[in-house]
C-alpha cells in the first residue's frame, strides 16, 4: 500500500517536473536582437486603460526605437485600478535604499505625480533637459509644478444612444432633469474606479461651487462643506440610477453598459468613446457630446524618477514624444487632445477634434479629489 | 530526562525556525512597524489609539466591518454546509456518481480567482446565462446575484468548495473503516455514527477548514472588488481604497491592524481548541 | 400494501433527491466556466438569445499579445519553485510543531497566521525597501520569497494537523523495532500524513499562483506573471476577449489538474487502508 502510494506520489513529482523542463524549453516570445552595440532598454510604466497600452506597445515605442535604434524598450502595463500604489511604493523603496529603479519613465496622471514629490521621487524638467518641452501650454507644466510633462489630453464628456435619446441634454440640469424622468437608464462608474464617474461627481459639485477654488494647490478641508448639496443632489439620484444606484466598476464597464443598451446616457472619456466608436464596440448610434457647464478634463503625464538607471534614454523617449510624429500618433490612435499646445498640429486635425474638444473644467487637485471619493463613498453611496 | 527536554526544546525551535525567520523579515518586522506607525500622533507625543477611535468612529467603516464579518459567516457557513456531505459521500461512496463528482468539484481550484469573479459574473448578470434561461422558461422577474453580498457569497462558495472538501476528505480518510463497520454493527444509524464517530475524530480538520476559510473570506480582496457592489463594501476593499484612492495611509493601515485583529481571535480560538483536544487526548 | 411498497418509494425517492443535488452541484460549478466558454467563440451575444453568433476574431486578437507567453513561463517556474521550498522548510516545522515540546510552541504557531490574515497593502514600502537592500528587486528569488510568504500558513497548519491526527503508538511500535528518528519519519509517519501533504501543498501552489500585488512591485519590469496580467486583460478588453483570456490563463492549472487528479481521485479510491 505504501510503496503504491509513493509511485504514485513520483507520477506526480514527474508531472510536475516535465511541467518544469516544458516551461524553461519554451523560448521567450520577445526574441533577443544581437545588435551591434548592446542597447539599452527602457523600461516604461502605464497606467491607463488598455487602449494606452496599446497606443504605446503598438504605436509609440515601435516608432521611437525605429527613429532611435540604441533603444530598446519594454513596456509594464499596470494593474486595472490600483497597480499604480505598487509602483509608487516600489520608487519610495528605492529611494530609501539608495538604489536606482528600474522605472525609467511612467506615464500616469498629475495627482500622482503630486504624491510622489514630497519623497522627492521626480527630474524637475526643464527646457534646457526636454527641448521640446516648451511648446507645451506653461499652465499645464504648472499642474504638475514641472515634474511631469503633459503628453496627451482628453476630458469626459456624454455618451448617449440617439436611437433612444432624440434630443440629448445640453447642461448639467438638463441631464439631471433627464435622469429623473427616465430612470434606470444613466449611471457612472464608482469615482474610485475611473475618472468618468469622478468627472459627474465633480460636475455636481461645481453645481454649487467654484471650480477653480479646487483646482489650485491650495487645500484646506474645510471648504468642502460647500459640497453638501451636491451629495444631496447625488443622493437623490441614486434611485433613479441603472439597477436602482449601481454604479460599475471603471471606465470601461460604462461603456460596455452602454454597448449593450443597459443605459442610454453615460459620462464617458472622450478618447475611449471616440475609440470603442471607432472599433464598432458600441453601436454607431452612440454619439459624444460636451454639455454646459463642461465636464472635467485632464492630461496625462509623463514622469521621469530622478534616479532612474536609464535617465539620459528616458529624457530621449520623453522629448521624442513631445514631437508632432509622436503626438499625431496619440490622436490617430486613441483620438487623444495633443500635449503640446494645438497649434503646433495640423489644421485638419483641429477641424477633426472640433466637436469634443471645449474647453473643460479644471480636475480637482489630487487632496480635493481623494476627499471627493471619500465623501461620495460615505455620502452618497452608503447613503448618510 | 530534563536533558532530552531540552534537546527535544531545541530541535523544536531550530526546525522551526526557516519558515518563522522568512515570516519574519517579510511579514512579522514590516507590520510591527506599520501597527508602531498607527499608534503615532500625526503631531508626534507618547502613543495613542487616536487612530483607532477616529477609523471606528466612522459609520461608513463601522458598516464595512459588519459587513464583512456577516458575509464571510454566511459564505463559511454555506461552504460547510455543502462541503461535509460532499466529502462524507465521496470517502464512503464507490460508484460512477462518485468518481464524476471527485473530479467536478476540485475544478474551481484550480481558476485563478480573478477570472472565476469574472466567469461568476457573466453566468449570474441581469441578461447573463442563467437570466436568459429563466427568461426563456417564462420567469420574467431576476433578483440581483452579483454587484452586492449575495454575489460575492456565492463566489466564495464557488472558489473555497474544494478546499473545504480536501481538507476535509484528508481527514475522513484517516478515520479507520472498521470503526465505522463495528458502530454499525452494534445498530448505529449512519446519523448516529455520523455524529459519534466521524464528526469527533474529524474535529482537528473540521476545525483547520473553518479556521482558514474565515480567514480566506475574510481578508479577500479580489472577489468583493470584482462582484461586490458600492457600498457597504468589504475590509479587503475599503482599506485599499483608503491607501490608493482617498490618500490615507495611516487609516488603511489601522484598518488592517483592526481586521488582523479580528481574524487573530479566530485563529486563537482554532490553537487553544487544538491544545486542549491534544492536552485531553494525552 | 404500503408497507411492501414504503422501502422501495424511500429509496427511489432518495435515489431521485440524490441525482437531483449532484445535478444542482454539477450547474453551480459548471455552468459560470460553461457560460466563459461560449463567450470565448462569441462574436456577438445579445440578450435573450439562448447562444450567441460564434466567431474566432477574438481569438486572433488575443494571441498576438507576446507578454502572456511570457507571463505564463515565469508562473509555471515561481509558483512550484516556492512550493517546493515551503515543503522543504515547513514539513519539518509541522512536525516539530505536532511532536516535539518546545517554548512559545502555541504562539509561534499561531503567529504564522499572520503571513494570510495580515493585509500587505500597507506594507510593500517596508518589504521593497528591505529587498532592494538585498539586491533581490526584479530577480526570480524575489518573487519566490514573495509567494513563499502566502504558503507558510497552509503548509504549517495543515501538515501540523495531519501530524496530529496519526496515531503516536505506530511511530513508537517502529522506534521499538529498532528504526532511528529518520527512518520512522520517512518510513511510517511521511507515508500517512501523505494526503494531508499533498492537499496542503496543492493550496500552497494556488496561493503561489496567485499571488499579484507583491509580484507587481518585486518582479516588474522583468519578471511578471499571469496574475498581474489577468486583472488588466480579463476586465478591461470587451467581454468575448476577457473570455478568450481567461480561458488561456486557466489552462496551466487545468493541466496541473490533469496532473493533481490522477493522484486526487486514486488517495479517495484507495481511502479503505488501516492505520
Amino acid at each position: 500500500m505504501v510503496v503504491r502510494r509513493h509511485s504514485r506520489m513520483r507520477g506526480l513529482v514527474t508531472g510536475l517536473l516535465a511541467l518544469l523542463v516544458a516551461a524553461v524549453l519554451v523560448p521567450a516570445s520577445v526574441p533577443r536582437g544581437a545588435g551591434a552595440a548592446a542597447p539599452v532598454t527602457l523600461n516604461v510604466y502605464i497606467n491607463g486603460d488598455t487602449n494606452i497600452f496599446d497606443l504605446w506597445s503598438k504605436s509609440l515605442l515601435p516608432a521611437f526605437t525605429k527613429r532611435y535604434p540604441q533603444y530598446r524598450t519594454n513596456m509594464v502595463g499596470l494593474m486595472h485600478g490600483n497597480g499604480w500604489q505598487g509602483v509608487l511604493d516600489k520608487l519610495v523603496a528605492a529611494k530609501r535604499a539608495s538604489r536606482t529603479t528600474d522605472v525609467d519613465l511612467w506615464e500616469t496622471d498629475p495627482s500622482i505625480v503630486q504624491q510622489g514629490m514630497a519623497d522627492g521621487l521626480w527630474v524637475k524638467l526643464t527646457d534646457k533637459l526636454v527641448a521640446n518641452l516648451g511648446k507645451v501650454p506653461a499652465d499645464k507644466i504648472a499642474a504638475t509644478n514641472g515634474f511631469g510633462a503633459p503628453y496627451r489630453g482628453s476630458s469626459v464628456v456624454i455618451g448617449y444612444n440617439s436611437q433612444f435619446v432624440k434630443t440629448p441634454p445640453k447642461t448639467f440640469d438638463n441631464l439631471v432633469a433627464w435622469i429623473k424622468a427616465n430612470p434606470g437608464k444613466f449611471t457612472y462608474c464608482d469615482p474610485n474606479t475611473g475618472g468618468s464617474g469622478q468627472a459627474f461627481v465633480a460636475a455636481a459639485i461645481y453645481r454649487y461651487a467654484t471650480a477653480e477654488k479646487y483646482a489650485g494647490n491650495a487645500y484646506d478641508p474645510k471648504e468642502e462643506s460647500a459640497w453638501e448639496p451636491a451629495w444631496k443632489l447625488l443622493r437623490d439620484l441614486q434611485p433613479a440610477m441603472y439597477n436602482k444606484g449601481f454604479h460599475p466598476n471603471g471606465n470601461v464597464a460604462v461603456l460596455q453598459l452602454l454597448g449593450q443598451q443597459n443605459i442610454w446616457i453615460a459620462p464617458v472619456w472622450s478618447d475611449m468613446g471616440l475609440d470603442f466608436s471607432k472599433r464598432g464596440l458600441v453601436p454607431k448610434t452612440v454619439k459624444f457630446e460636451q454639455i454646459s457647464p463642461p465636464l472635467f478634463g485632464g492630461d496625462s503625464t509623463v514622469t521621469l524618477p530622478s534616479f532612474s538607471a536609464h535617465l539620459e534614454g528616458a529624457l530621449t523617449l520623453l522629448n521624442w514624444l513631445l514631437t508632432p510624429e509622436a503626438q499625431q500618433l496619440v490622436i490617430s490612435q486613441v483620438s487623444g487632445y495633443p500635449g503640446v499646445d494645438w497649434k503646433y498640429m495640423p489644421a485638419a486635425v483641429r477641424k477633426q477634434f472640433a466637436d469634443v474638444a471645449k474647453p473643460y473644467s479644471p480636475l480637482p487637485n489630487a487632496k480635493y479629489l481623494a476627499d471627493l471619493k471619500l465623501l461620495w463613498h460615505d455620502r452618497v453611496a452608503a447613503g448618510q | 530526562m530534563r536533558g532530552a527536554g531540552l534537546r527535544q526544546g531545541a530541535l523544536g525551535l531550530a526546525l522551526v525556525l526557516p519558515p518563522l525567520l522568512v515570516l519574519g523579515f517579510l511579514v512579522a518586522l514590516p507590520a510591527v512597524t506599520a501597527v508602531l506607525a498607527t499608534l503615532t500622533p500625526d503631531g508626534g507625543g507618547g502613543p495613542t489609539l487616536a487612530n483607532y477611535a477616529r477609523v471606528l468612529a466612522a459609520r461608513t467603516l463601522r458598516a464595512d466591518i459588519v459587513f464583512t464579518i456577516g458575509i464571510t459567516l454566511v459564505s463559511v457557513a454555506v461552504v460547510f454546509a455543502l462541503s461535509y456531505p460532499l466529502a462524507l459521500y465521496l470517502r464512503f461512496s464507490r460508484g460512477r456518481a462518485a468518481r464524476i463528482l471527485g473530479v467536478l468539484f476540485v475544478v474551481p481550484l484550480f481558476v485563478p480567482v480573478v477570472i472565476a469573479s469574472f466567469a461568476m459574473i457573466t453566468f449570474l448578470v441581469n441578461h447573463g446565462l442563467v437570466s436568459t434561461l429563466l427568461y426563456r422558461a417564462g420567469v420574467r422577474a431576476f433578483p440581483r446575484l452579483v454587484y452586492n453580498g449575495t454575489g460575492i457569497m456565492l463566489t466564495q462558495v464557488w472558489v473555497n468548495i474544494p478546499f473545504a472538501v480536501l481538507i476535509l476528505g484528508a481527514g475522513l480518510q484517516a478515520i479507520d473503516d472498521a470503526l465505522i463497520d463495528g458502530a454499525r454493527d452494534v445498530g448505529a444509524g449512519p446519523l448516529r455514527t455520523f455524529l459519534s464517530i466521524i464528526l469527533p475524530l474529524n474535529a482537528v480538520p473540521t476545525m483547520i477548514a473553518l479556521t482558514l476559510l474565515f480567514i480566506g473570506v475574510f481578508g479577500s480582496f479580489t472577489i468583493p472588488y470584482l462582484v461586490g457592489g458600492n457600498a457597504p463594501a468589504m475590509l479587503g476593499v475599503t482599506m485599499t481604497n483608503y491607501l490608493t484612492q482617498y490618500l490615507r495611509r495611516t487609516e488603511a493601515v489601522t484598518i488592517a491592524v483592526l481586521a488582523f485583529l479580528i481574524a487573530s481571535v479566530v485563529g486563537a480560538v482554532y490553537v487553544a481548541s487544538v491544545s486542549r483536544r491534544e492536552r485531553g487526548a494525552a | 400494501m404500503s408497507g411492501v411498497l414504503w422501502p422501495w418509494a424511500a429509496a427511489a425517492f432518495r435515489r431521485a433527491a440524490g441525482a437531483a443535488a449532484l445535478l444542482a452541484l454539477a450547474s453551480f460549478i459548471l455552468g459560470p466556466l460553461l457560460t466563459l466558454l461560449v463567450w470565448a467563440f462569441a462574436g456577438t451575444w445579445l440578450f435573450p438569445n439562448l447562444l450567441p453568433e460564434f466567431s474566432l476574431r477574438w481569438w486572433a486578437f488575443v494571441l498576438g499579445n507576446a507578454d502572456v507567453g511570457k507571463a505564463i513561463r515565469m508562473s509555471l517556474l515561481s509558483a512550484p519553485t516556492a512550493t517546493l521550498i515551503s515543503a522543504v522548510i515547513c514539513i519539518p516545522a509541522a512536525y516539530a510543531f505536532a511532536r516535539l515540546e518546545f517554548p512559545a510552541k502555541r504562539a509561534l504557531l499561531l503567529s504564522f497566521l499572520s503571513a494570510n490574515a495580515f493585509p500587505k497593502i500597507g506594507l510593500y514600502v517596508s518589504i521593497a525597501t528591505l529587498l532592494y537592500r538585498l539586491d533581490l528587486m526584479d530577480t526570480f528569488t524575489g518573487v519566490v520569497l514573495i509567494q513563499l510568504v502566502n504558503t507558510l500558513l497552509f503548509m504549517i497548519w495543515i501538515p501540523t494537523g495531519t501530524f496530529r491526527g496519526i496515531n503516536r503508538n505506530l511511530e513508537e511500535a517502529a522506534r521499538d523495532a529498532g528504526a532511528g528518528p529518520l527512518r520512522t519519519f520517512f518510513q511510517i509517519t511521511l507515508p500517512i500524513a501523505l494526503p494531508g501533504i499533498m492537499v496542503a501543498g496543492l493550496f500552497a501552489f494556488i496561493a503561489a499562483f496567485d499571488e499579484a500585488q507583491g509580484t507587481l512591485i518585486v518582479g516588474t519590469p522583468n519578471h511578471m506573471t499571469m496574475p498581474v496580467l489577468m486583472y488588466n486583460l480579463v476586465l478591461s478588453y470587451p467581454q468575448p476577449v476577457g473570455a478568450v483570456f481567461s480561458i488561456l490563463l486557466s489552462l496551466p492549472s487545468l493541466v496541473l489538474l490533469l496532473f493533481a487528479q490522477r493522484y486526487l481521485r486514486a488517495g479517495y479510491l484507495a481511502a479503505g487502508y488501516s492505520l
